[in-house]
């Protein structure tokens, strides 16, 4: 099992009422940057890359950044360029982008061409996953959302063909035109970079990365719609010639581990704050998935996949909505200390069955001084009994097994 | 006066099926609807088919017409526009649209003046305001976009069976259609064509007649002025105490005024 350690890197210096004070009370798109300070900014950046830097002293396999835009819950809006320092001053962990919004991207070359340094400044360490972006990063970079899966697509397939094949070439599709495409580094990884596409579960996304076998990293979605999921993916994957197994598919939780349960969940509860603010401050529904951001089809089949899961009791409906209480109850976050969580995290392996394991460690007002315990905590007793407990449950990772 | 009958029909052009409402006797007129997609056949369009041959297409890719996997872009609606009039036997016609159909008006014309017979633009999109803006209907959202298209609710006779408060799931899934399709032609830039201010000066020899809401909030009076500026002769006509719908929120104005231009 691959197992790899997350964090949004968020800025949390806001109220509830500043939030719900911004255009439409959302937290992300229009809540004004004038609640932003740099002077902490520069704190909690340095801070968060310190955190990675321990993360793989402790182990982890992975280290996973994300990217976002116009939003407090992720400070990662140019999440290459903290990959690139990762890339430097880490020696053994991948670095795994989930992921580039291809999308919002005008100029796919320049992103071959980042990821290509990131490649080589870190020797052969980067998973490239790309993504679709929710529709804030359609706002936020004007981008047409009609044209998000196309462009995803096809910035996805100039990028793969820049990578594999000699230039110079010419590239004249729907939404990119290239006449001289020979970006001159190319990735240091034959053919390239690994590719990884994490997600909700949009079904057309999910056949999408089967056909490419690219495993799916599910970003702690409903337990029981994930099992659904799964079988979605298997059975394209099946249709193109193969059989997915655990080195498919991710599956990205929600664990803090504190010496005691009690410290714990208190602590834990930081989670709350910030990122899970997409409970307590709902957003507008059209700015994360304006109109034409999914097919009418496709938006069908993401409510069908979802009907139950559409419940107050549901982490989808807010993890506010459900209570902590709740939302702990049912292993939507883990907290414990490491004999509870190791405990905690065996149930729901056994259920999804991934073979790369996403830790979202700390979110929040989760501090960096709870949050480097955290992961000394992850060093000394977690993730051995972990990587043992993905051996044992024969979860093989996508470097262990070609996926 | 007896309601005139009216027809719903459909042309198949360049392979998209395109559905339009037809009544009245007379030279013909093109009513061109807005964002909201085609309402149907509406009062409005009962007192225009009195004296002309009135057509109210669905655009392409709003609820009820196909769109060509082609279409992307405004440029493309326009000309593509061009050729369903041509389909439809329209050789010279009076060109009427509101907001995005006022703008696709004045594309047409102004690609195709010989086209053109009379021009009628309500509180229409197109060209960039200097002062102001034209609101972000997008940012905004559907409901938010609704009350503020509107000076008093209590004027629009009609307002729940057009803009119904509860809307059916068929009703639901066809705004969010005419929503998907707005989006894909006007999402940027947004509103409006860069170019068209200075191609409106063509239009010098068309009788053009602009009618705005004085309370529009979605496209300021001001875009009604700069068209007026832009286009030799055009009239600009401001109602009083009317949103963006001066022909749903005062239509007796509404019509007094268009009729004199139209009729004259």
């Amino acid at each position: 099992m691959f197992i790899m350690r997350f964090t949004e890197r968020p800025y949390v210096a806001y109220t509830e009422a500043d939030v719900r004070g911004s255009f439409r009370s959302s937290v992300r798109l229009t809540f004004s940057n004038s609640h932003f300070n740099p002077e902490l900014g520069a704190d909690l950046y340095n801070e968060y890359l310190d955190e990675y830097e321990l993360a793989e002293e402790a182990g982890f396999d992975g280290l996973m950044l994300n990217e976002h835009h116009n939003t407090p819950t992720c400070m990662g809006a140019a999440m290459n360029l903290e990959a690139a320092i990762l890339a430097r001053i880490t020696k053994k962990a991948k670095i795994v982008l989930l992921g580039n919004p291809l999308p919002i991207f005008d100029n796919p070359l320049r992103l071959a061409e980042e990821l290509a340094e990131i490649d080589m400044i870190s020797r052969g360490r980067l998973v490239s996953g790309f993504v679709r972006g929710t529709g804030i990063e359609s706002w936020a970079t004007n981008t047409n959302p009609v044209h998000n899966r196309e462009r995803f697509e096809e910035a996805h397939d100039l990028i793969i063909k820049t990578w594999t094949t000699p230039g110079p070439f010419r590239w004249e599709g729907k939404h990119y035109h290239f006449r001289v495409v020979n970006p001159f580094e190319r990735p240091l990884q034959k053919p390239h970079p690994p590719i990884w596409i994490p997600g909700i579960g949009s079904p057309e996304t999910l056949e999408w990365s089967a056909r490419h076998h690219y495993p799916y990293i599910y970003l702690e979605t409903d337990p029981q719609v994930t099992v659904q999921m799964t079988e979605l993916y298997g059975k394209a994957a099946a249709e193109t010639g193969y059989e997915a197994g655990p080195q498919n598919f991710g599956y990205l939780w929600r664990i803090h581990v504190q010496d005691t349960d009690e410290k714990a969940s208190e602590v834990g509860k930081g989670f709350l704050i910030g990122n899970a603010g997409i409970g307590r401050v709902p957003m507008p529904g059209d700015f994360m998935a304006p109109a034409g951001y999914n097919s009418r089809e496709g938006s069908k089949r993401i409510l069908e996949q979802y009907k139950h899961a559409l419940k107050p009791d549901a982490l989808y409906g807010g993890v506010d909505s459900a209570g902590w209480d709740a939302v702990v109850g049912s292993n939507r976050v883990v907290v414990g200390s490491p004999k509870t969580v190791i405990r905690k995290i065996r149930e729901g392996l056994e259920i999804l069955r991934p073979g790369i394991l996403g830790m979202w460690t700390n979110d929040g007002t989760i501090g960096h001084k709870d949050t480097m315990r955290c992961l000394q905590l992850m060093k000394e007793e977690v993730l051995p009994a972990l990587h043992e407990m993905g051996k044992e449950l024969g979860l093989p990772g996508p470097f262990e097994q070609t996926p | 006066m007896t309601a005139s009958t009216f027809e719903s029909k459909s042309v198949t052009v360049g392979g998209a099926r395109i559905q339009y409402f037809m009544g009245g006797k007379g030279a013909p007129l093109v009513w061109l609807h807005g964002s909201e997609g085609n309402l149907g056949w509406l009062p409005l369009h009962d007192e225009l088919a009195r004296n002309f041959t009135v057509y109210v297409p669905t655009h392409p890719g709003f609820d009820g017409s196909d769109r060509p996997p082609w279409l992307e872009s405004f440029l493309d609606l326009s000309r593509f526009y061009l050729w369903i009039l041509q389909e439809l036997g329209i050789i010279r016609t009076t060109l009427a649209g509101h907001f995005i159909g006022g703008w696709l008006a004045a594309e047409m014309a102004v690609m195709s003046p010989q086209l053109a017979e009379r021009l009628l633009l309500v509180d229409a999109a197109g060209v960039r305001p200097r002062e102001g803006e034209i609101t972000d209907i997008f940012l905004h959202g559907g409901e938010a976009t609704r009350r503020m298209s509107f000076f008093d609710l209590k004027q629009v006779a009609n307002y729940e069976l057009l803009f119904g408060s509860k809307p059916t799931p068929e009703e639901r899934e066809a705004h969010v259609i005419n929503r998907e399709a707005t989006t894909r032609y006007c999402w940027k830039p947004y509103m409006h064509d860069p170019a068209l201010p200075q191609l409106l000066a063509r239009l010098r020899e068309l009788p053009t007649l602009l009618v705005w809401g004085r309370e529009d909030r979605v496209v300021p009076v001001e875009a009604g002025e700069l068209y007026r500026r832009a286009i030799p002769g055009a009239r600009l006509e401001i109602i009083d105490r009317c949103g963006h719908f001066p022909h749903l929120e005062k239509p007796a104005e509404f019509m007094r005024i268009a009729s004199s231009f139209l009729l004259r």
